[in-house]
């Protein structure tokens, strides 16, 4: 089980060598990694590093797996009692999906945005400081920073500013969707789930937020799945092609577009299927 | 602003786990206080049965199946028997649902079907709200307005016309007072009308435009669109819908109390006064003077839990069905 | 041949479409004359010494201050007892038992519960409390009506909850806020409307409940807001007055129905426009 993962790092790293990059330490690792809803196994023995401070992008057609297994990183299908893991992700060194390992713990170190920005029905300041007031005690005037340091980072402080007491509902929906980043990086956290982020916005937004995530790899590690594959060419530095449960093909975003090792990966780039 | 990052950060393993713990804590004990929550709904039911069962048993033990279909009801003897207030039920009950059910079903397909768009929410959000006109109100209607008006131009009405006929003759003798199981049976099925309706309504919203659609698009009337699309589609809902209503109708108290004339008389017409379950429980129980009086109160009261059970249950099972399957067209 | 058909269809069809109208003209005549009686009883009946004087002994004046007040009592002690049970309980069946066999037989129960005749709830009472403390007592009242109110409260938590989208329960889990916070925090906020639109039906529906009361807080000619003693209420005050023979309690009779009827029918309303379009059965 072991020589199989190194054996793919050794796959990946050849890759590196043909376009002289090199990836960097991985902030996450999954090993073996099987997933099941119920009896249906939609995840095969999936290896896959994520390295850190940087952008990875899982691709592939639709049903294929790729937001099941983002979903795993931060053990979100958890609340649903049919579907399990198996195998390892580790983090920091610890198998997160271990049910030793604290739930709310790594979901308050991994960071999770959805395909269709949901703020809390609140108020866009409470919306940001909702999870900072549950894991820490802080003074007014830290908690302002705080908050309006997240907004900073999401790229929305200027049109939040003034309505921090405003309900979050009157947000326009890619406003909504950099609020619900802004939730999540106030934490602090150190790797950023993007499940399909743009998927329900306008274009305008939808650069907006591709703008934005190019700058969060600067402090976070960060995970998206998408199904427009330009997208990824524009966003990611790594990417990962998905098809049927399995990962087809891992490497960087320029050889996974321009040179695929694979059949499937480069039939489903040109557009052959999916 | 970076202090209280690294401050948790540095925090170390056992202060976070600390935190961690109390968090599963907290979790557990609400599941659990929910769920014990959850548990007392279940309770209620099972004790409320219990308790009839456990307050009627003097009634069951001296009597025996006889109280099923005894008609004495005699507090001097202390001798009781259930069956003049069961029929009553039975029979106001039945009365009720033969009017209800059709004008329901009309009132349904006006609804959904006829009327014109703009008056349709005005009229189904009227409709929903005097189904919320506490029973009391119908049972002063009927005592103060609806049983004169039945004793001075509806019971001599029939009791000449139809009261001479062979079949219906023995349902419609008898002296016209007003007061009677006709007079129950039509304020129950007022009453239930609103109810009915309401549902129905809804149960016919369910069906998908589409195939109401088709239906037209091959030149469909209205009615054979209800008829062949929109009621096989729904039957089951429609069904559990009426038999919620005859729920009801069963276990009324306050509109039967004031217009059933509280006799126990085993008669045929039903212009003649009579008893229901829950018009003798309501009216005898502050009286009842000895305990095998008050455990046969109590003991008529575990029966009409255990019919009215049976008619809610059906009732639910049907309408799940329908909800079950418009869960499934959505997905 | 197809023109006779097609009249008969024809026929048919406008046979349906009269008798639909005539059914819904039928269903509303009987229901405006109900209305139309209480409102004309009841307006003239109307009185301020309605809400200043005692209920009064057979044939003296008086009014129904004792009888308002302890309905309000009653009321509002089993909307306080059957809310939080209920809310709790919705919260069970819609967040923590959705397709489970446990959840699926509590929500069938609890919807029989909803339909089940009130005069059972007050014989349940009645064995339950009444003939364990030896008498009558306001607190049996209360506790009668909460059973009433209870699978109200349970149902609409359930439905409310269970309209909230997923996402929204997973964004905010996703943040690592524990579960009951989160339920507590973000669910009960987004379906806050809804329940309370639910505990409202609910207290419009035992407002005007006799048959529990019955057996439970009895009456009470005096004034009394001792929670241990038989307490007046307005239902049962109007069965009596309306049962006896003196006009001066007829009157008393409509005016107390009149101002239930409109109670129930305003928050019928409020309850309407506080849940704008989305949909409770109850």
């Amino acid at each position: 089980m072991i020589n199989e993962s190194i054996s793919i790092f050794t796959a990946v790293a050849g890759n590196d060598t043909n376009s002289g990059k090199v990836i960097g330490p991985a902030k996450m690792t999954a090993r073996n990694l099987n997933f099941y809803y119920g009896n249906f196994q939609a995840l095969k023995n999936i290896n896959l590093d994520l390295p850190e401070k940087s952008v990875t992008a899982l691709i592939g057609p639709s049903g294929c797996g790729k937001s099941t297994l983002l979903r795993i990183f931060n053990r979100i299908y958890a609340i649903y009692p049919k579907q399990r893991a198996t195998g390892e992700v580790l983090f920091n060194g610890e198998n997160v999906i271990a049910p030793s390992y604290s739930i709310n713990r790594l979901r308050s170190r991994i960071g999770m945005v959805f395909q269709k920005p949901v703020p809390f029905p609140m108020t866009i300041y409470d919306n940001v400081a909702y999870a900072i007031r549950h894991y820490e005690k802080l003074s007014r005037t830290d908690m302002d920073s705080r908050v309006e340091q997240a907004l900073r980072d999401a790229a929305l402080w200027d049109e939040a500013k003034d309505k921090l007491n405003q309900s979050a509902l009157n947000f326009s929906g890619g406003q909504q969707q950099r609020l619900c980043i802004a939730r999540a990086i106030a934490l602090k956290p150190e790797v950023l789930l993007l499940d399909e982020p743009t998927s329900a916005l306008d274009p305008i937004a939808t650069a907006k937020i591709e703008q934005l995530i190019e700058d969060l790899k600067e402090k976070y590690t960060v995970l998206i799945v998408t199904h427009n594959m330009q997208q990824a060419a524009r966003v990611s530095d790594y990417t990962g092609f998905i098809f049927h449960g399995e990962l087809v093909e891992f490497g960087n975003t320029d050889d996974i577009f321009t040179n695929p090792a694979k059949q499937h990966t480069s039939d489903y780039i040109t557009g052959r299927f999916g | 602003m970076f202090k209280s990052y690294f401050a948790l950060a540095m925090d170390g393993p056992n202060k976070a786990s600390s935190h961690d713990r109390h968090d599963k804590r907290a979790d557990m004990l609400f599941s659990l206080v929910v769920k014990g929550c959850a548990l007392l709904v279940l309770i209620a039911l099972l004790g409320a049965a219990f308790s009839m069962l456990w307050g009627g048993r003097e009634a069951f033990a001296t009597f025996g199946w006889k109280f099923l279909w005894s008609s004495d009801w005699d507090a001097v003897q202390r001798k009781f028997g259930a069956l003049v207030p069961i029929y009553g039920t039975l029979v106001t009950a039945l009365i009720a649902m033969i009017i209800a059910v059709p004008v329901s079903f009309g009132i349904a397909l006006f609804l959904t079907e006829i009327a014109p768009a703009w008056l349709r929410t005005p009229i189904a959000a009227a409709i929903e709200l005097l189904a919320g006109i506490p029973s009391i109100i119908y049972g002063m209607w009927g005592l103060f307005v609806f049983v004169p008006f039945m004793a001075e131009h509806v019971d001599p009405w029939l009791d000449e016309n139809l009261g001479a006929l062979p079949v219906t003759g023995p349902l419609f003798q008898g002296a016209p007072i007003g007061l009677g199981m006709l007079t129950a049976g039509i304020v129950l099925g007022i009453m239930v009308i609103p109810f009915v309706a309401s549902i129905m309504r809804e149960v016919f919203l369910t069906v998908p435009s589409e195939i109401k659609e088709s239906c037209y698009a091959i030149g469909s009337t209205t009615w054979e669109v209800v008829w062949d699309v929109v009621l096989p589609y729904t039957r089951s809902a429609v069904i559990g819908g009426i038999f919620l209503g005859l729920g009801r109708a069963l276990g009324e108290t306050m509109a039967v109390t004031f217009v059933l004339g509280n006799a126990h008389l085993l008669s045929a017409s039903l212009l003649e006064p009579g008893n229901s379950i829950a018009a003798t429980i309501a009216n005898e129980f502050t009286e009842a003077d000895s305990p095998i009086y008050l455990s046969s109160l109590i003991a008529l009261g575990f029966l009409l839990f255990v019919v009215t059970f049976v008619v809610l249950a059906v009732a639910r099972l049907m309408l799940m069905r329908l909800a079950k399957r418009a869960g499934e067209n959505k997905q | 041949m197809t023109t006779t058909l097609n009249l008969r269809r024809q026929i048919t069809d406008y046979g349906a479409r009269i008798m639909a109208t005539l059914a819904t003209l039928f269903g509303l005549f009987w229901l405006v004359w109900i209305l139309w009686t209480t409102v004309s009883n009841g307006l003239p009946a109307l009185k301020w010494s309605l809400f200043t004087q005692m209920t009064p002994p057979p044939g003296a004046d008086g009014g129904l201050l004792n009888a308002f007040v302890g309905s309000i009592i009653m009321s509002g002690l089993a909307v306080l007892i059957a809310t939080p049970i209920g809310i709790a309980a919705g919260t069970y069946l819609a967040e923590y038992a959705r397709n489970t066999r446990l959840g699926e037989t509590i929500r069938f129960v609890n919807d029989i519960l909803l339909s089940v005749p009130s005069i059972i709830i007050g014989l349940f009472v009645y064995e339950l409390m009444v003939r364990q403390m030896g008498h009558f007592s306001a607190i049996a009242g209360a506790v009668a009506l909460s059973f009433i109110v209870l699978p109200v409260v349970v149902r609409t938590t359930d439905e409310m909850l269970q309209l909230v989208p997923s996402s929204m329960r997973e964004s905010a889990l996703a943040l690592g806020v524990p579960q009951w916070k989160v339920i507590r925090q973000v669910l009960y906020r987004a379906s806050m409307a809804g329940i309370v639109t639910g505990v409202l039906l609910a207290f419009a529906r035992i407002s005007g409940e006799t048959a529990p009361l019955l057996f439970t807080a009895l009456n009470n000619q005096y004034w009394t807001t001792n929670l241990g003693e038989p307490m007046a209420n307005v239902p049962v005050v109007i069965f009596q007055y309306a049962m006896s023979p003196y006009e001066f309690w007829h009157a008393l009779a409509w005016a107390g129905a009149f101002v239930v009827t409109m109670l129930v029918l305003l928050l019928g309303l409020v309850s309407r426009a506080l849940l704008l379009r989305k949909k409770v059965n109850v």
